[in-house]
């Protein structure tokens, strides 16, 4: 059999056993109600005098300072305007909570409300959560509209807010090799000093997942889901150490200037998906051999990089720095 | 909504959630739990827009949100799914197939998300090139090259376990 026929058999034995379940319809459409809401950004052209007066009252709880474009005019002041069309720029609202969109849409001088569901429906939805994620936005960011025209969101719970009452399955999934670690500083027979600052321990552990002997864990921003994480560190020990230092080998060989952590060479690098290549997107790693037998790896979240910026590297090192033999 | 598009999206649920669960489970390399978990998520997605794509092939529309869910999952956990991974699971051994399958197993996960989501694609699916192309939004070309290295990277790595693939 050729090695695409048997992988396709593979697959199809792995997965023979794996059905949707039928409530799934069920399920999405729940999801559907609980996540989809609309807010209708009425313009002075469309609001009823009923929105107008409820208007005010909204945006002082919500809106930020006015925009300078839109000056010190009340909200209402478009009333006066009723006539000119103005254009707006639809602020990008992606990626912020609820009541920082709903803040966003405001301090573009518009009247806010929150709508009903889609034309022709008739069930009210839920109130989103201030807390909500905007994962969509219609029109998109960026276009200009006339004062007046709607804006629908899409905002969905963040992840750990969303696991069924019934289930942790993420939780239960992590492997706990090595216990309790409490803030997950020492394991391995190392201990790390310095962590950039929020992080909190992973709450799970794993021995020899990176060959004989090795140890992991990891550190989280704390509003991570479990699975997630910001920082992760392997030591390894006896072999698992010396395959180590043929992956840095490696390394060098794809081009990767060595740097010094505490006197040993290390190399800083975005490891790519597969083990021991470099790619440029890959998740930014420090790896060095610690002293015989002994090498220590942190890895930091592309995600976590990204918002570090430029620090990111700095931060690795001083991690890696940070690292000393556990009392 | 109407009432006929309801009934139509049922229809479409009973005919191809399995698949798209199956291939979720392949590209992502994570538990049933989690992709259920993830193709619900991509069909609410489905379903927002359903009235306007029922008519146009909503399958590949599907398919197409689900693999890219996919692969963004597992690149997010990336080094944990490697970990996890690195266990292989206590399954039962019936004969050196079993043994086989289980190894292709573990080297397909060990691909990056897109490769291996292009031999699901390709090998599982059995979509064409072309197909899987249009599906993850690259060229032909690309597909063909991607799904050459993975078998590759994946017959190196078992070389050392049997003669037994052409």
């Amino acid at each position: 059999m050729s090695l695409e026929q048997e992988l396709s058999e593979a697959m199809r034995g792995h997965v023979a056993g794996v059905r949707a379940s039928s409530l799934m319809g069920t399920a999405i459409r729940r999801r559907h109600r609980a996540r989809r809401l609309r807010f209708r950004v009425a313009g002075a052209a469309l609001a009823t005098a009923a929105v107008a007066g409820a208007v005010p009252a909204y945006l002082a709880l919500n809106a930020g300072p006015p925009p300078a474009a839109g000056g010190p005019a009340a909200p209402a002041g478009g009333e006066a305007r009723a006539g000119v069309v103005e254009q707006v720029k639809v602020p990008d609202v992606g990626k912020k909570s609820v009541a920082e969109a709903r803040a966003a849409l405001a301090g573009v001088g518009l009247t806010v409300t929150v709508g009903n569901g889609a034309p022709g429906g008739s069930s009210p939805l839920p109130e989103p959560d201030d807390d909500d994620l905007v994962v969509e936005q219609i029109p998109a960011a960026g276009q200009a509209v006339p004062k007046g025209s709607a804006v629908e969101l899409f905002a969905v719970a963040r992840p750990a807010a969303t696991s069924s009452p019934e289930a942790g399955p993420e939780k239960v999934s992590m492997p706990q090799d090595l216990g309790d670690l409490g803030d997950g500083r020492e394991f391995g027979g190392v201990e790390f000093t310095y962590l950039p600052g929020g992080l909190v321990w992973g709450e799970w552990s794993v021995k020899n997942g990176f060959g004989v002997a090795s140890y992991s864990t990891s550190w989280k921003k704390p509003d991570l889901p479990a699975g997630h994480y910001s920082v992760q560190a392997v030591v390894y020990r006896g072999d698992a150490a010396v395959a180590v230092t043929e992956r840095m080998k490696g390394y060098r060989g794809q081009g990767a200037e060595p740097i010094k952590v505490g006197g040993r060479t290390a190399y800083l690098v975005n490891a790519g998906e597969a083990v021991g290549t470099i790619e440029e997107s890959g998740t930014p790693t420090l790896v060095w051999a610690v002293g015989k037998g002994l090498a220590v790896e942190v890895m930091m979240s592309p995600d976590y990089a990204g918002e570090l910026g430029g620090e990111a590297p700095a931060e690795l090192r001083k991690i890696a720095e940070g690292v000393v033999p556990a009392k | 909504m109407t009432e006929e598009d309801e009934a139509a999206f049922d229809e479409f649920l009973a005919a191809r959630s399995t698949a798209l669960l199956r291939t979720a489970t392949l590209v992502c390399g994570a538990s049933p739990h989690d992709a259920e978990d993830l193709v619900q998520g991509a069909l609410e997605k489905v379903y927002r827009h359903w009235s306007r794509i029922r008519h146009d092939n909503p399958e590949s529309y599907a398919r197409r949100i689900v693999v890219n869910a996919a692969i963004s999952l597992s690149r997010r956990r990336k080094v944990i799914r490697e970990i996890t991974f690195a266990r292989l699971p206590e399954t039962p051994v019936d004969g050196p197939d079993m043994e086989l399958r289980d190894a292709l197993l573990v080297e397909l996960r060990r691909l990056p998300a897109r490769m291996r989501a292009v031999l699901v694609l390709r090998y599982w699916e059995d979509l064409s090139e072309t197909e899987t192309a249009a599906l993850m939004g690259c060229s032909a070309g690309t597909v063909k090259s991607q799904a050459a290295r993975g078998l590759a990277r994946i017959r190196e790595r078992m070389g050392t376990l049997e003669g037994a693939l052409g």
